[in-house]
């Protein structure tokens, strides 16, 4: 019979072919940036990533999940019996019914793929990806006809040369996909860059539920800063862009994509992908950057990415937050290479767009983005009778003033926060005057020398005083101080603080009992997600319980929690001002007032801005520390409270169970 | 303007100071000389040379770097001693086409005489306050001379020549890190260092806040000076027109626009 | 002594009696506060007494009425001009010469504080110096004695006629020959005297002070460092002074003598002015224009707009949400997020007024709002506002800048 000994030939040739594409794929990579990982450890890790993290992240999309165990297990079951069955010629009749059922297990899982690709959503990329779901389908059902004589179901010689040249035929194409198009840039590519990609990712802390979110610091002494051509990447970040399945989840996410402007997270990816194996956008097959046709971008691994694979608009577009990263399932970091490449741009070529040069000479020689005189950074405080770092040398808690000192707006946040803390009798002091922008702007503005500066600063102010927190009224500062400030400490010192945000802490104290609340009055109220403080730092209960004391019912927008959307105002969205269709701020109003609410509570001045800068009739928009503020009873010490004078009715409950 | 064939050889000096930020009072690149640093870079960036009087090592010196260029020159000279003999002595040297300046420094005495007193050692026509060099013919450069609230008046000046530029000039490109922090420090020890005795005697302090000069009324009784003091105060606030038709509160407006004098 | 007689009118005790008399109210004004009461004495009514201050709170005259007039009662000689005395230098021992720039011919706030300085200079020196002003082409000033020139020197022709800094600089140094000023004196101004200052300073070897805002003849304090410090020096001879450097004259006249030069002055001018450059209103940068009509997101009819910024001749602005929503370009954007405006008359369209825009009109000194909502922030903040459609009143300023316009045409033909 032709298939005894075509099978194994085709087979082998296959997997030589594929060994062979992976190599170059392989030295492709190479061409980037050397960056350390842990070899060995990583690969050893990888299963557990692909079956435990990654799945995480799959099985939010149910139907998906479901479809791609059934389709991968049972591709990756029978290949392996494949190479024992027909390869090495095992003869067992189990090994032969083994395989059968893994065959049938993908057929099923490739069926339902089928299925999904009738109707396609627009995020779906189209092209290659269409043909996917047949080619699983003829490698599943001429290798299960192929094995049918060896588990003796058929006989020998069954069919004749003709059924034999249709099944070689039908093998050639599915290997073809599968083995071939692995190596050589197909679908099939994301399981093979992939797995790899898992092993090698450069945030290993992501998996096994951490979270790795702050930025790698730039070098400053290298000769070229930020990442000018596809090889300045780190090898392992080029590995990544290869691991993207093309599934659009990001674009479906990216507030940019929805308003307009001209940014894809998918495309970008993908624009990667052409700048590390050269040519063209052409074979691209999903949806474009709004208003950039594709087909007219090209780039190679040694071209500079600026200047014809990615206009700069579609970097500077991007709002920093993390969105798609959150729903991407190979766990790229689309935000990585964005502000690496903005690092570039910035550092090298001095080409921050609109109002970004005048913010980062306004840091540089005031230390905050609007150039605003450094001295006068306590005015707001005037009548607050603020304790200062300077006098008392030590705290508990270093309150984090940040940039809304000068803005008038944030100020009513920052002075609700302190009646707050005042009315908690917290010992609390701020750093005044030496205290710097946290230098978020400058580091997502690419600019990581003037970020670095400030942090520096900021951390020898920190230095010479002692308190065990820093709680602070800014996500953007939280983030930076809590996950960034690390990489800048001076050799063999470390942070020894720890970072709140505003909601975290009041939480807590309304937990001790350090508060006494009385019960929201007002109507339906949602809260907004800030980006830097969700995604970023994983926390979306503490505001959520904290309004929930409040005796507020929230109204949970549909695109809320991990999958909250961006107001707009992060990653120096707003500065560097990139035109589109919509505004985000308007988008994220819209989906507000779908839940009917009267008030928005956030969590963050930066949102609040921005959700302010909507034209009337909106929502009202309130930062949580302002409702606290609202609520609290004054001149009650929760000591008193707790001897049944009167309060808020929930807590008189409480109390009065204590006290029967 | 587009730097073109015709400028191909023309050659400009651009003299750059330390700045200082009127907020924080740190040192940065000067606002008006980064504007005569870009002017010399769009016209001729070949024939561009940078030049500063002072300190080598002054920080703020890379951020004119930033803007692209490959090497500053600097005549090193002490803190004390008057840039303008070195500065003359070297641009009588060099022969350059075009000497640009700020008009007044950020830092020091900035009393905006470095232009005026090149001119007259160099003995070349000092142009003020220029906000672009339109085009140059036949040895002849054609300016826009800054008036104030954007106004512009059109000059003709012979090269070679000495401008003051404005801050209504184009403004600086970005200082990028990395170029900045590469470019060539090119210190040379000043020929001439004259050490600026006049300025030795004098005695600096951060500014005084200064009174606003109030409406001084020149009364004779107190009635009078009562009536002068209290009728502005009543005269003053929001005045709010409503329900009233279109025409007359427009005619309001107006008048308050020709009282105002910013109708022409 | 027949006025000495008393002599009763019942009937204007009647109406005084009764205040619901038509005639009560004339008659209490006419009679003011004292009336004859019917036993002759002299009553006096309380109520009546005093007037309304201009605040709204009634003052009473306790001079009665023999003080210097107030309101309109004995207004006549008040109104009438005072001589002032005139200040004579008969031969004056040496000059002060200052030049003032002359804006649109006439000496501006800054020569006057200039000349003021000039004789405080005199006052604290000794012997008689006399006030010398350098006046270059036509003028149109005629209150030169009450400003204090005591000699004027109005240097003529066509020559000096327009930009030429070269030819008036080689007038000074004219001058300097002639007269050996003791000071010269500029106005430290974009106008002029900066610049003819430094070029004068460069020529005759003086070193400056610039910037000076406190001067005496021992010391003079200028700004430094772009404003930011004060140095203190002994006075120069040569000063280009700051505004508000010194009190302006006020209390003397002055000769205003003309005087010559002897030689003439001639130069051959390298620099060659050919005439101011029509500037677009629209082509000023917003932070440098002087008269801003912004627009927000009250205006509905943007042709109209762009019309009454043509017609009315300002730099146009707009609101963060006019630019969000397409309607005007993003380098027009008024306010913290967007350009610091120091314009000195802005007229916001349709803006409320959110907090940042506020911030970046900060500056402004006149600012006129159109708005329909008469309790948004920017009717708080301006100083003359319309309750209006804003189609309207512009519709309606359209129309009066134009017929302002034809007038000019008209009275000038």
């Amino acid at each position: 019979m032709i298939l005894d000994w075509l099978l194994p030939v085709l087979i082998s040739v296959a997997l030589l072919l594929a060994v062979a594409g992976m190599l170059k794929r392989i030295s492709l990579w190479r061409a980037g940036q050397p960056e350390k990982v842990s070899f060995f450890s990583g690969l050893m890790a990888m299963p557990r990533r692909y079956l435990v993290d990654l799945h995480h992240v799959v099985e939010r999309d149910k139907y998906m999940s479901k479809t791609h165990v059934a389709t991968a297990g049972g591709f990756v079951l029978s290949m392996v019996l494949i190479l024992a069955v027909h390869l090495f010629g095992v003869e067992n009749r189990w090994l032969s019914y083994a395989l059968l059922s893994a065959l049938v297990l993908m057929f099923v899982g490739a069926l339902f793929v089928f299925k999904r690709r009738l109707n396609p959503p627009s995020r779906l990329s189209k092209g290659p990806w269409m043909r996917l779901p047949k080619s699983l389908l003829m490698f599943a059902v001429s290798f299960f006809i192929a094995t049918l004589p060896a588990a003796g179901i058929l006989p020998e010689n069954f069919g004749g040369w003709l059924l034999a040249a249709v099944l070689a035929a039908g093998i050639v194409w599915g290997m073809g996909e599968l083995l071939f198009g692995m190596g050589w840039g197909g679908p099939m590519k994301h399981a093979f860059a992939g797995s790899l990609h898992l092993a090698f990712h450069r945030r290993p802390e992501r998996f096994g539920g951490g979270r790795s979110t702050g930025l790698k610091p730039v070098d400053l002494t290298a000769a070229k800063l930020g990442v000018e051509k596809p090889t300045d990447f780190k090898w392992n970040q080029l590995l990544g862009f290869d691991a993207c399945v093309q599934c659009g989840k990001c674009e479906a996410m990216c507030p940019a994509f929805a308003a307009g402007q001209p940014l894809n997270p998918k495309k970008l990816i993908q624009d990667m992908v052409v700048g590390l194996a050269g040519g063209s956008d052409a074979k691209f097959a999903g949806s474009p950057y709004p208003g950039i046709e594709v087909g007219k971008a090209e780039g190679g691994p040694n071209k500079t990415i600026t200047e014809g694979l990615v206009s700069p608009d579609t970097l500077w577009s991007c709002t920093t937050c993390r969105a798609c990263v959150e729903e991407c399932p190979m766990m790229i970091e689309h935000v990585d290479a964005i502000v690496d490449m903005r690092r570039f741009l910035t550092l090298e070529k001095g080409n921050t767009p609109n109002k970004g040069a005048e913010v980062l000479d306004n840091l540089i020689a005031t230390d905050n983005p609007n150039g605003f005189n450094p001295g006068s950074r306590m005015n707001w405080a005037a009548d607050q009778n603020l304790r200062v770092m300077k006098d008392v040398k030590e705290a508990d808690v270093l309150f984090w003033v940040s940039d809304g000192a000068f803005d008038m707006r944030s100020q009513r946040i920052l002075r609700s926060f302190v009646k707050v803390l005042k009315a908690a009798n917290v010992d609390f002091a701020v750093l005044g005057d030496e205290e710097r922008d946290s230098g978020d702007v400058a580091r997502r503005l690419g600019d990581d020398a003037t970020f670095q500066s400030l942090a520096k600063r900021n951390i020898a102010a920190m230095s010479q005083y002692k308190f065990k927190r820093i709680v602070t009224t800014d996500p953007h500062a939280f983030h930076c101080l809590k996950n960034e400030y690390a990489d800048l400490y001076p050799e063999g010192q470390k942070p020894d603080y720890e970072v709140l945000h505003h909601t975290t802490f009041i939480n807590e104290l309304v937990k001790a009992g350090a508060l006494s609340l009385e019960e929201f009055k007002g109507g339906t109220v949602t809260y907004h997600d800030p980006c830097y403080l969700g995604r970023y730092n994983g926390e979306y209960d503490s505001p959520r319980e904290l309004l929930n004391e409040l005796g507020i019912e929230i109204a949970e927008m549909e695109r809320s929690g991990f999958r909250s959307r961006c107001c707009g105002g992060g990653g120096g969205a707003p500065i560097t001002d990139i035109p589109g269709e919509r505004r985000i701020a308007d988008m994220r109003m819209a989906e507000i007032k779908e839940t009917g609410a009267e008030l928005v509570a956030v969590g963050c001045q930066q949102c609040t801005a921005m959700l302010e800068g909507v034209v009337e009739p909106r929502a009202e928009v309130k930062d949580i520390a302002e409702l606290v503020a609202d609520a609290l009873i004054e001149g009650d010490a929760p000591v008193s409270k707790k001897n049944g004078k009167q309060a808020k009715p929930n807590a008189d409950k409480r109390v009065a169970e204590e006290i029967l | 303007m587009q730097p073109d064939k015709q400028n191909a050889n023309l050659r400009i000096a651009a003299l750059v100071s330390v700045g200082k930020h009127p907020g924080s009072g740190r040192a940065r690149r000067a606002e008006q000389d980064a504007r005569a640093v870009e002017m010399g870079l769009a016209m001729a960036p070949q024939g561009l040379e940078v030049l500063h009087a002072g300190d080598p090592h002054a920080e703020a010196l890379r951020a004119y770097a930033g803007m692209g260029l490959k090497k500053i020159r600097i005549l090193q000279q002490g803190e004390n001693a008057d840039a303008v003999p070195a500065l003359s002595q070297y641009l009588g040297e060099s022969k350059p086409d075009i000497v640009l300046t700020g008009v007044r420094a950020e830092s020091g005495e900035s009393s905006g005489m470095m232009a005026y007193l090149l001119g007259e050692k160099l003995g070349m026509p000092v142009v003020t306050r220029i906000a672009e060099i339109v085009s140059i013919d036949n040895g002849q450069a054609n300016l826009l001379q800054a008036l104030p609230r954007g106004q512009r008046r059109a000059l003709r000046v012979p090269l070679p020549f000495v401008a003051s530029v404005d801050m209504a000039a184009a403004a600086p490109r970005q200082s990028a890190f990395g170029p900045a922090s590469r470019a060539e420090m090119e210190a040379k020890k000043a020929d001439v260092e004259v050490r600026d005795e006049v300025q030795a005697s004098w005695s600096e302090a951060p500014a005084r806040k200064r009174p606003k000069r109030l409406k001084v009324v020149k009364a004779k009784t107190a009635a009078d000076r009562f009536k002068a003091a209290t009728a502005k105060s009543s005269g003053d606030g929001g005045k709010v027109l409503r329900d009233k038709p279109a025409s007359e509160m427009a005619q309001a407006v107006f008048d308050l626009l020709l009282e105002e004098g910013v109708i022409r | 002594m027949s006025d000495e007689i008393i002599r009763r009118d019942p009937r204007a005790e009647w109406i005084a009696r009764n205040r619901l008399h038509p005639l009560h109210d004339a008659m209490q004004q006419a009679g003011a506060a004292e009336t004859r009461g019917p036993s002759g004495l002299i009553r006096r009514n309380p109520h009546a007494v005093g007037f309304i201050g201009p605040n709204g709170i009634k003052r009473i005259d306790r001079m009665n009425g023999n003080g210097p007039a107030v309101g309109g009662r004995r207004s006549a000689g008040a109104a009438k001009e005072v001589e002032l005395p005139l200040h004579k230098v008969e031969n004056p021992d040496y000059y002060v010469v200052v030049v003032p720039d002359m804006v649109g011919g006439r000496l501006s706030g800054h020569d006057r504080d200039v000349i003021g300085q000039a004789h405080k200079l005199i006052r604290e020196g000794e012997g008689a110096g006399a006030v010398l002003a350098v006046v270059f082409g036509e003028h149109r000033e005629e209150a030169f004695d009450k400003a204090g020139v005591d000699r004027l020197l109005n240097i003529t022709g066509e020559a000096f006629e327009g930009y030429t800094p070269e030819l008036r600089v080689a007038a000074l140094e004219q001058v300097e020959k002639e007269y050996a000023p003791k000071y010269w004196l500029l106005p430290d101004s974009v106008a002029a005297g900066f610049e003819l200052g430094c070029r004068l300073a460069a020529r005759i070897g003086e070193r400056p002070a610039t910037q000076a805002w406190q001067v005496s003849s021992e010391e003079a304090i200028c700004r430094g460092a772009g404003g930011t410090t004060d140095i203190t020096r002994k006075t120069p001879r040569l000063m280009l002074l700051a505004e508000e450097c010194a009190e302006p004259i006020d209390e003397t006249r002055h000769e205003v003598l003309p005087v010559e030069l002897e030689a003439s002055v001639s130069v051959q001018a390298v620099i060659q002015d050919c005439g101011q450059v029509a500037v677009d209103p629209n082509a000023i940068p917003l932070g440098e224009a002087e008269f801003i009509l912004s627009a927000g997101n009250g205006v509905t009819d943007w042709n109209q707009f762009h019309q009454a910024a043509e017609a009315l001749g300002a730099t146009e602005g707009a609101s963060r949400v006019a630019v969000d929503d397409g309607n005007m370009p993003r380098f027009r954007q008024v306010g913290a997020t967007g350009t610091w405006v120091t314009a000195r008359v802005y007229v916001a369209v349709g803006i409320s007024g959110a907090v940042q825009h506020l911030q970046g009109i900060g500056q402004c000194d006149k600012v006129i709002a159109i708005n329909t909502d008469v309790g948004c922030d920017m009717v708080k903040r301006a100083a003359l506002s319309c309750i209006a459609d804003s189609g309207e009143v512009m519709a309606e300023l359209i129309r009066l800048a134009n017929a302002y316009r034809q007038e000019v045409v008209e009275n000038a033909a």
